[in-house]
C-alpha cells in the first residue's frame, strides 16, 4: 500500500479507537449508573457506604444531585485528566494503583501471547503438513484438549505437578520476598517466576492458534494460486514458504486481534492462581472487598488496552495484505 | 435426515462426545437419586482422600463430598450453559437478521453495536456485570449472554447477507411473497446449520465462563458449582488435591465432549447443503 | 515425433463414482506447431486429462494405464524432480478462472520472474516488462508492480500467459482459458494465443465446451464424451461433417444465426424511459465512496408478443436493468411503464398486483432453487402467497411440471436431485404459475451445457407461443440473441448503444461496440451444419 494511503488509514483507524474509547468510557458510567441502589454506595462498596465523610465527597466527585448529561461530562473530564476515582479500601488513587501493576500484567499477557501465537503457528503448520499422519492427530487432540480445559484449573494444576510435587518451580509472586536482587538476577528471579503463569495463560491459545493455523494453511494449500505456482514448475518448499504461509497467516493476524481481549481477560484468573501481582490481581482483590471504583478502573484500562492492540493487528493485517481497502 | 446421522457417527470424536454428554446429563438428572442429600451438608471428616467407601472423590474442608459436589454441579453447568447460549442466541439472530436484512443505516448502526461489544474483553465485562448486579443464577445467565452473544449476530448477518442475493431469494420476492415470509422460509432454515454449530461451541464456552466466575467467588450462593469446588480447594491444594482436580476433570470432559460433538456436526451439515450435480 | 503422444490414458475415479473411470483409454496427439482442440461438456474428464498430463491430478485420482510421451520422455514414468523440471519450463499452463489464480500477496513481476528463478534461467525481474509486453499489455512495468487484484480478468490471463509461456516452452496446455472472460476479451486471448503459436511453433493443447472457439482457432479436434474419445480428426472435417452421433448433437445444439422476423403486433407492454441506477462502492469515516453508473438513461420498448434480446458483457448493466423492472432494485430516475402504470411509483403493496403479470427466470440453477424445499411446493409458493388455497396450488404445480417436460411425481423431491437443466425448467415452471404476461429471463441458459442448452431455448420458444408471452430475454451470448430473438438491444456500459430488429442489427451494425461485438463472435465465418 502506497505510503499516503497507508497514513490515511491510520488515521482512520485512530479516530475509530478514539470513539472506541469514548463509547467504552460511556459504557463504564452507564455500568455505575445501572447498578441497584444509590450510584454513590455502589461507588464506594460496602465499607465505603458506611463512611458519611467518603460519601459526601464522592457525591460531590461525581455531582450526583446534578443531571445526568453533566454527570457524563463530569465523569469524562476527570478521566481526561487521568483521575478514576478512589479506592477507598485501598487508600489511594486507582489511577495510581493501575499504574503500578500494569507492568506485571505487560509483562506476562506478553509473554503468554508470544508464546501462544509462536508455538501454536509452528503447531499448526506441522499437523497441516502432515494432515491425516499421527503427528497431525496428535497435535489435534492436544490442542483439542487445551481448549476445552479451564484456565486456573490448568495453573492449579501446574502449581500441584510443577510445585508441590516436583518443588522445580515457584507457585505464587512475582519475585523471590527478601532477597533484593538487581540487575540480570533480578531477570532470571522473575523469569522463574513468569514460567508457570505465562504457560498457563498461553496453553489455551497455543491451542487456539494450532487449530487456526492448521485449518487455514489446509484451506490455503487447495487453492488456484497454489496449482499455478505447482504448474510453474516450483519446488513444494518453496511454495510452502513463499505461497502457502504468507497467505495462511491472514487469518491468524485478525483472529489474534479479536482474540487479545479475551487473554487479558483471562489475565484475571491466571493472576489471581499465581498470586501474580498485576491489574487482574488487583481486580480480585478489588470484587472481595466489593471496590467498585478500582474494579470498573481495571475494565476500563483492559478494554483501552484491547483497542489498542485491536489497531496493532489491524495496520500489520493491512501492511501485510495489499487488498485491504482504505475507504 | 439419515444422511445426516450416517456422516455424523463417522466421526468417532463426535460419538465420544455425545456419549460423554448424555453422561453428564444423566448424572445431572439423578443427582438426587445418587446422592439423597444436599451437596453443603457436612457428611464426616474433613480432607478425606478418595477412595474411602463414604467419599468415592474425597471430601473438602468442610467435609462435605466433592463426588455429590460434581453431580449437583453438573445441573448448575449445563443448566447455566443452554439457558445463557438460548438467550444469546436469541438476542444475537434478531440483530444479526435486521441487521443483513435492512442493510444501510440500520445495518450499519448495529454493527457499530456489535463491534463495541466485541471489543471489550468478555470475562471482564461479566465480572463487572455479576459483581455490580449481585451474583445470583439470573445475573450469572444475563451476564454470559450478554458477552456471548456478537459471534452469533456476525455470523447470521453475514449468512443473511450472502443469502438475500441468492437467486431463490431474490425469485421469492419477484413472486410477491411478505418479508416476514421470506425471512422466516427461506433465509433463516439456510443460515442454521453454521448457527448449530456456533450454538454447540457456545454452550461450551459459557459452562468456562461460569467456572471462571464461581471460582472467582461470583457464583450464585446457593449452587454449588464446579468452579466454586476448584476455588474452595485452591488455597488448601498442597492437604487436599483432590478437591481441585476432580471438579476440574469435570469441567474438561463436558467441554470437551461439547466439541467434539460441534466438530460432528459441522462436517455432516455441510455436505448435505453443498451437494451439486 | 509428435510433441505430445497420449495412449490408453485411463485415468480412475474414487469408488462411488458416477462411472469406474475418469477417462477410458484415450488417445491423441499434439504435433509441434499445431492448435488440438479437446471438446466436452462437463464430466467429459477433459480437465483429468490436461491435469495428468502435467502430473497435477488431485491424490483421489489414480492414473490406472497408458502412457503420456512428451519429446520421447514417457511423463507418467518420470520422477517427481524430472517432473517439476519440465513444467512451467517446457510445458506450461493456464487455467480457467484467472481471478484466484494468482497468490494475492505477491506483485505480478516477482511472480513471472519466479518462473525464470526457479529454472535457473537468467533474466529474473530484468526481462519481466518484456514478457508483459509480449502479451500486449499496456505500460508493462506498472504491471509488473501491481499486486493481482488491481488487475481486471483479462489483464489476469494475459499475465498467465506471460508466466506459461516465459521459458518458451514447447508445449501450452490451456484448460478452458477463456469461459470466465467477456466475448471481446475471450476474442483478443484467443487471437493473441494463435499469434504466439505462429511465432514461436508452440503447440497448443485447447480445451474447450465451446464450438466456436474450437472453429476459431483449432487444426485439429479430439470430441470427448463421458471419459471416452469418440470422434477425432482434423477440424474442417470434425465442423463441417461430423461422423459420431454425439458430436453432431453437440454441433446441432450450437445455435445458428436464423433471426426469426419480429413481432406484428402494435401494442406496448412495456416501456422504460430514462432509467438510471448508480451503485455507490465503499465509503465510511474519511473515505472517499466511488460512483458506479450501472443503468444510464436506458429506454427500451417491448410489443406483445414479442421477445427483445438485451445483449452485453459483464457490467453492462443488462441485470441490474432487468432487476429496476421487476423491484429487486429501485432505479433513481426514470419511469417504467407496463400498460399504463409507472411501476417506479408504486410502493411494496401497489407491487403485489403485478407480481402476478411480471415473472423472472434466474441464470444460476443451482441458486434458484431453494435446496431445502420440495419441487412441487417451490412452484405453488407464488399463488399460495396471492391468496390461492394449497391443494389448488399445488395441483397446478403437477400441471406446469408437464408443461415443461417433467413427469409430475417428481414433486415430491428436492432440488439436488435434478440436474442443471431440469433444474432450470423447475424454475421456468416456477415463474408460469403465476400466469405472468411478462417473461424475463435473465441469462436463463449460460450455465448449462450445450446440448441442454438448446433443449431449454426451444422450451422457451414453444412456451411463448403457447401462452401468448411477451419475453425480455437477457444474454451475452450473440449466437442465443440471433436464434430467439426478433428485436435486439446492445448495452454498453450502462448505456444501451443500439437496438432494433435483430437481422438488421446483426447484418448492418451501426455503432461501434455492436461491430466489436459481433467480430468477437468466435467462429463466425463457420456455419453449423444442419440436420
Amino acid at each position: 500500500m502506497g505510503s499516503a494511503r497507508f497514513w490515511r488509514f491510520l488515521a482512520q483507524r485512530l479516530l475509530k479507537m478514539a470513539a472506541m474509547i469514548v463509547a467504552i468510557a460511556v459504557a463504564n458510567f452507564l455500568l455505575i449508573h445501572a447498578a441497584p441502589g444509590d450510584p454513590a454506595s455502589v461507588m464506594a462498596g460496602e465499607a465505603g457506604a458506611a463512611d458519611p465523610q467518603f460519601m459526601a465527597q464522592l457525591r460531590a466527585q461525581f455531582g450526583l444531585d446534578k443531571p445526568l448529561s453533566t454527570q457524563l461530562l463530569i465523569y469524562l473530564g476527570n478521566l481526561l485528566h487521568g483521575d478514576l476515582g478512589m479506592s477507598f479500601r485501598q487508600g489511594r488513587p486507582v489511577a495510581g494503583l493501575i499504574a503500578e501493576r500494569l507492568p506485571a500484567t505487560l509483562l506476562l499477557t506478553g509473554t503468554a501471547f508470544a508464546f501462544a501465537l509462536a508455538m501454536g503457528m509452528l503447531l499448526g503448520a506441522l499437523a497441516a503438513q502432515r494432515v491425516g499422519r499421527w503427528a497431525d492427530s496428535a497435535i489435534t487432540v492436544l490442542a483439542l484438549g487445551f481448549f476445552a480445559t479451564p484456565i486456573f484449573w490448568v495453573g492449579l494444576m501446574l502449581v500441584l505437578v510443577f510445585s508441590v510435587w516436583l518443588d522445580w518451580l515457584p507457585s505464587f509472586g512475582m519475585n523471590t520476598v527478601g532477597a533484593d536482587y538487581t540487575g540480570w538476577a533480578a531477570v532470571a528471579d522473575t523469569a522463574q517466576y513468569l514460567v508457570l503463569p505465562a504457560l498457563t495463560l498461553g496453553l489455551f491459545y497455543m491451542a487456539v492458534y494450532a487449530r487456526l493455523t492448521r485449518a487455514s494453511m489446509l484451506e490455503v494449500a487447495s487453492q488456484d494460486f497454489v496449482r499455478t505456482a505447482r504448474a510453474k514448475g516450483v519446488p513444494e518448499g518453496r511454495i510452502l514458504r513463499r505461497h502457502i504461509l504468507r497467505n495462511a497467516l491472514l487469518p491468524v493476524i485478525t483472529y489474534a486481534g479479536i482474540q487479545a481481549g479475551q487473554l487479558i481477560g483471562g489475565s484475571i484468573l491466571v493472576e489471581t492462581v499465581f498470586a501474580w501481582p498485576g491489574i487482574g490481581r488487583l481486580a480480585f482483590d478489588a470484587l472481595l472487598a466489593r471496590d467498585y471504583q478500582l474494579l470498573l478502573g481495571v475494565f476500563l484500562c483492559t478494554s483501552v488496552l484491547t483497542v489498542v492492540v485491536n489497531l496493532v493487528t489491524d495496520v500489520v493485517y493491512a501492511w501485510v495484505d495489499p487488498r485491504v481497502e482504505v475507504g | 435426515m439419515s444422511d445426516f446421522v450416517r456422516i455424523f457417527v463417522r466421526n468417532r470424536g463426535a460419538v465420544v462426545g455425545v456419549v460423554v454428554l448424555a453422561l453428564v446429563a444423566v448424572i445431572a438428572a439423578t443427582a438426587g437419586v445418587l446422592f439423597p442429600f444436599s451437596p453443603w451438608d457436612m457428611r464426616g471428616a474433613p480432607f478425606s482422600p478418595p477412595g474411602d467407601p463414604d467419599f468415592l472423590l474425597g471430601s473438602d474442608s468442610l467435609g462435605r463430598d466433592v463426588a455429590a459436589g460434581i453431580a449437583y454441579g453438573a445441573r448448575v453447568s449445563l443448566l447455566i450453559g443452554a439457558v445463557s447460549t438460548c438467550v444469546a442466541v436469541l438476542i444475537g439472530v434478531t440483530l444479526g437478521a435486521v441487521a443483513g436484512y435492512a442493510s444501510g443505516l440500520i445495518d450499519d448502526a448495529i454493527m457499530r453495536f456489535t463491534e463495541f461489544f466485541q471489543t471489550i474483553p468478555s470475562f471482564v465485562l461479566a465480572v463487572v456485570l455479576v459483581a455490580i448486579f449481585s451474583p445470583s443464577l439470573g445475573s450469572i445467565v444475563v451476564a454470559i449472554a450478554i458477552v456471548s452473544w456478537p459471534p452469533v449476530a456476525r455470523v447470521i448477518r453475514a449468512e443473511v447477507l450472502s443469502l438475500r442475493s441468492r437467486e431463490f431469494v431474490q425469485a421469492a420476492e419477484v413472486l410477491g411473497r411478505s418479508r416476514l415470509s421470506i425471512i422466516c422460509r427461506e433465509i433463516l432454515p439456510n443460515a442454521l446449520s453454521p448457527l448449530i454449530v456456533l450454538a454447540s461451541l457456545m454452550v461450551a464456552s459459557a459452562i468456562l465462563l461460569e467456572s471462571g466466575l464461581s471460582f472467582l467467588g461470583l457464583g450464585d450462593p446457593n449452587l454449588m458449582s464446579w468452579g466454586f469446588m476448584i476455588g474452595a480447594g485452591r488455597s488448601v491444594i498442597r492437604l487436599a488435591w483432590w478437591m481441585s482436580v476432580f471438579p476440574g476433570v469435570a469441567i474438561f470432559l463436558t467441554v470437551l465432549a461439547l466439541n467434539l460433538v460441534g466438530e460432528g456436526l459441522t462436517d455432516a451439515l455441510n455436505p448435505r447443503l453443498a451437494r451439486r450435480r | 515425433m509428435s510433441l505430445l503422444a497420449v495412449r490408453g490414458l485411463t485415468v480412475a475415479l474414487p469408488a462411488g463414482g458416477d462411472r469406474a473411470d475418469a477417462v477410458h483409454a484415450i488417445d491423441f496427439a499434439v504435433e509441434p506447431g499445431e492448435s488440438l482442440c479437446v471438446v466436452g461438456e462437463s464430466g467429459s474428464g477433459k480437465s483429468v486429462c490436461a491435469a495428468a498430463i502435467m502430473g497435477l491430478l488431485p491424490p483421489a485420482l489414480r492414473v490406472r494405464g497408458g502412457s503420456i510421451d512428451f519429446e520421447g520422455v514417457d511423463l507418467l514414468k518420470l520422477s517427481a524432480t524430472g517432473l517439476r523440471a519440465l513444467r512451467g519450463a517446457r510445458i506450461g499452463m493456464i487455467f480457467q478462472e484467472p481471478m484466484t489464480a494468482l497468490n494475492p500477496l505477491m506483485r505480478v513481476g516477482e511472480q513471472i520472474a519466479e518462473v525464470l528463478t526457479v529454472h535457473g534461467a537468467r533474466g529474473g525481474a530484468a526481462r519481466v516488462p518484456e514478457l508483459l509486453a509480449a502479451v500486449n499489455l499496456p505500460d508493462p512495468a506498472r504491471i509488473a508492480r501491481a499486486y493481482p487484484h488491481l488487475l481486471s480478468g483479462g489483464q489476469r490471463q494475459r499475465v498467465m500467459i506471460a508466466m506459461a509461456l516465459a521459458l518458451e516452452p514447447a508445449l501450452l496446455i490451456a484448460d478452458e482459458p477463456t469461459t470466465a472472460l467477456d466475448v471481446t476479451t475471450q476474442m483478443q486471448i484467443l487471437r493473441l494465443i494463435k499469434d504466439i503459436q505462429t511465432r514461436r511453433g508452440t503447440g497448443v493443447l485447447f480445451i474447450t465446451h465451446d464450438f466456436g472457439v474450437v472453429a476459431e482457432i483449432a487444426d485439429r479436434v479430439v470430441v470427448m464424451q463421458e471419459g471416452r474419445v469418440v470422434e477425432a480428426g482434423p477440424a474442417s472435417a470434425i465442423l463441417n461433417a461430423p461422423q459420431h452421433p454425439y458430436t453432431r448433437a453437440l454441433i446441432a445444439a450450437v445455435p445458428h444465426r436464423s433471426a426469426p422476423p419480429p413481432r406484428a403486433d402494435p401494442a406496448v407492454v412495456l416501456e422504460l424511459i430514462g432509467v438510471r441506477k448508480t451503485y455507490w462502492r465503499g465509503g465510511g469515516l474519511l473515505g472517499r465512496r466511488s460512483r458506479v453508473p450501472a443503468v444510464q438513461d436506458a429506454d427500451i420498448t417491448l410489443h406483445k408478443g414479442e421477445t427483445l434480446g438485451l445483449v452485453g458483457e459483464s457490467g453492462s448493466g443488462k441485470s441490474t436493468l432487468a432487476r429496476c423492472i421487476v423491484r429487486l432494485v429501485q432505479p433513481e430516475e426514470g419511469a417504467i411503464r407496463f400498460h399504463a402504470t409507472d411501476l417506479t411509483l408504486l410502493d411494496r403493496t401497489g407491487w403485489k398486483p403485478f407480481r402476478k403479470r411480471i415473472q423472472m427466470v434466474f441464470q444460476d440453477p443451482f441458486a434458484s432453487l431453494n435446496p431445502r424445499r420440495r419441487v412441487g411446493e417451490i412452484i405453488a409458493e407464488g399463488p399460495m402467497a396471492h391468496g390461492t388455497s394449497r391443494g389448488v396450488a399445488l395441483a397446478r404445480a403437477r400441471e406446469l411440471l408437464g408443461l415443461v417436460q417433467l413427469d409430475a411425481s417428481v414433486a415430491e423431491r428436492f432440488p439436488h436431485e435434478f440436474s442443471g437443466g431440469q433444474r432450470q425448467r423447475i424454475g421456468i415452471a416456477r415463474a408460469l404459475a403465476m400466469d405472468p404476461e411478462l417473461l424475463i429471463a435473465d441469462e436463463p441458459v449460460s450455465a448449462l451445457d450445450v446440448s441442454v442448452q438448446a433443449q431449454i431455448l426451444v422450451l422457451l420458444e414453444e412456451l411463448r407461443r403457447e401462452l401468448g408471452l411477451t419475453m425480455l430475454f437477457i444474454t451475452h451470448d450473440l449466437r442465443v440473441a440471433a436464434q430467439i430473438c426478433g428485436r435486439v438491444a446492445v448495452m454498453q456500459h450502462g448505456v444501451i448503444v443500439e437496438q432494433g430488429e435483430t437481422a438488421l442489427v446483426f447484418a448492418s451494425p451501426r455503432h461501434a461496440y455492436t461491430r466489436s461485438l459481433l467480430d468477437s463472435i468466435p467462429g463466425r465465418g463457420w456455419m453449423p451444419p444442419v440436420g
